[in-house]
């Protein structure tokens, strides 16, 4: 999230726009990263129990990401154009959970949500929260095609690190010292 | 019915637990990161060497996106392509625990954890495969358990499970 860690409510939902899967594209992707036959033959796909092609979930699940790095520029763009100064997001340590529950078919419309489901702030990295949020994706017929549990950092706007933290930094700008410490 | 595409592969009957498989390896070059952020993950530090090198991992580095895709494509090829797979039913657990860098290897291996039949649907059997992958220097770049359906040849006999329940 480009908002900082106090500033996102648990709940908050974000809309992360729709997707129209090509069966061009389906096998482009399946070529390259999937290539069972049925996401990448049409005709073989037939005889699988979908009775034809369909998109590999992976190929969904990275439709969804795009659209949610892209949502996540449109609001540090908002932010900026509000003078306000935008939050930071820190790298994803793992997706808990990723279920693929319809299979897309050439031409359906996936929709793409992110729901805020919880947060706390980290042990391991001072200063930073965790984020846990769920990203699902829904077809025309409002059907749920996917639907993960991921995970992220996101920074805190108000923190005063502890005394020995701040301590330990003022010593690391002395070179010599900052070599010992490093040691 | 037969489905004549799979007719001739591993079925669920033929798997076992607790199998092994090395899956092979590919190495990543700064081509192949570059094209999949554009299209999936369009950060600096995956698109651009300068932003890259001012970032936190100080290098371009792969989206971990596309380490699970190539990942992927090593189990299809060494794996999936070979039983008669009925597609994923997703994944749980992944970790991302170090990046993977330009010109980086990813190794993957897999090793059958579970496999049980579906309930609802004796055709089905599901098997679920724990996947590690591996950099050059043997340092592990991510984790996750994989569930896939896999075609059951005769629904009709009962699965024995290693505790020697019938289901």
């Amino acid at each position: 999230m480009t908002r900082w860690y106090e500033d996102i409510p648990v709940g908050h939902v974000l809309e992360l726009g729709s997707h129209r899967f090509e069966q061009d594209e389906i096998i482009r992707f399946a070529t390259r990263y999937d290539p069972q036959y049925f996401h990448i033959d049409p005709a073989a796909a037939a005889h699988s129990h979908f009775d034809g092609l369909i998109a590999s979930g992976w190929h969904t699940v990275c439709v969804g990401h795009r659209l949610m790095v892209d949502a996540l520029f449109a609001e540090e763009e908002r932010l900026l154009a509000e003078g306000k100064q935008p939050g930071v997001s820190g790298p994803s340590p793992g997706v808990n959970k990723m279920e693929f529950k319809a299979p897309v078919h050439p031409g359906d419309t996936v929709t793409f949500q992110l729901l805020i489901n919880g947060k706390r702030e980290s042990n391991s990295l001072p200063g930073w929260g965790l984020l846990y949020s769920r990203i699902s994706g829904t077809n025309q017929h409002g059907e749920l095609v996917y639907a993960a549990d991921l995970v992220g950092f996101s920074k805190l706007r108000d923190f005063t690190p502890p005394l020995r933290l701040r301590l330990r930094q003022a010593l690391l700008r002395i070179p010599l010292l900052n070599r010992l410490i490093r040691k | 019915m037969t489905n004549p595409i799979t007719r001739d592969r591993l079925h669920f009957e033929d798997l076992e637990t607790g199998t092994s498989m090395d899956l092979g390896q590919i190495q990543v070059s700064k081509k192949m990161i570059v094209e999949f952020a554009r299209e999936f993950d369009p950060f600096p530090f995956h698109l651009d060497e300068k932003a890259a090198r001012e970032s936190l991992l100080g290098g371009l580095s792969a989206s971990g996106w596309q380490t699970a895709a190539l990942c992927l494509r090593l189990l299809v090829d060494e794996f999936l392509s070979k039983v008669a797979s009925m597609g994923g039913l997703g994944f749980s657990s992944l970790k991302w625990r170090r990046p993977l860098m330009v010109n980086d290897h990813i190794c993957a291996s897999a090793t059958i954890a579970e496999l049980r039949r579906s309930l609802s649907h004796p055709e089905w059997g599901i098997i679920t495969l724990d996947i590690v992958v591996k950099n050059q220097k043997g340092q592990t770049v991510m984790t996750m358990t994989l569930s896939n359906l896999v075609e059951v040849r005769n629904p009709a006999i009962p699965h024995r499970t290693p505790q020697g329940e019938m289901i």
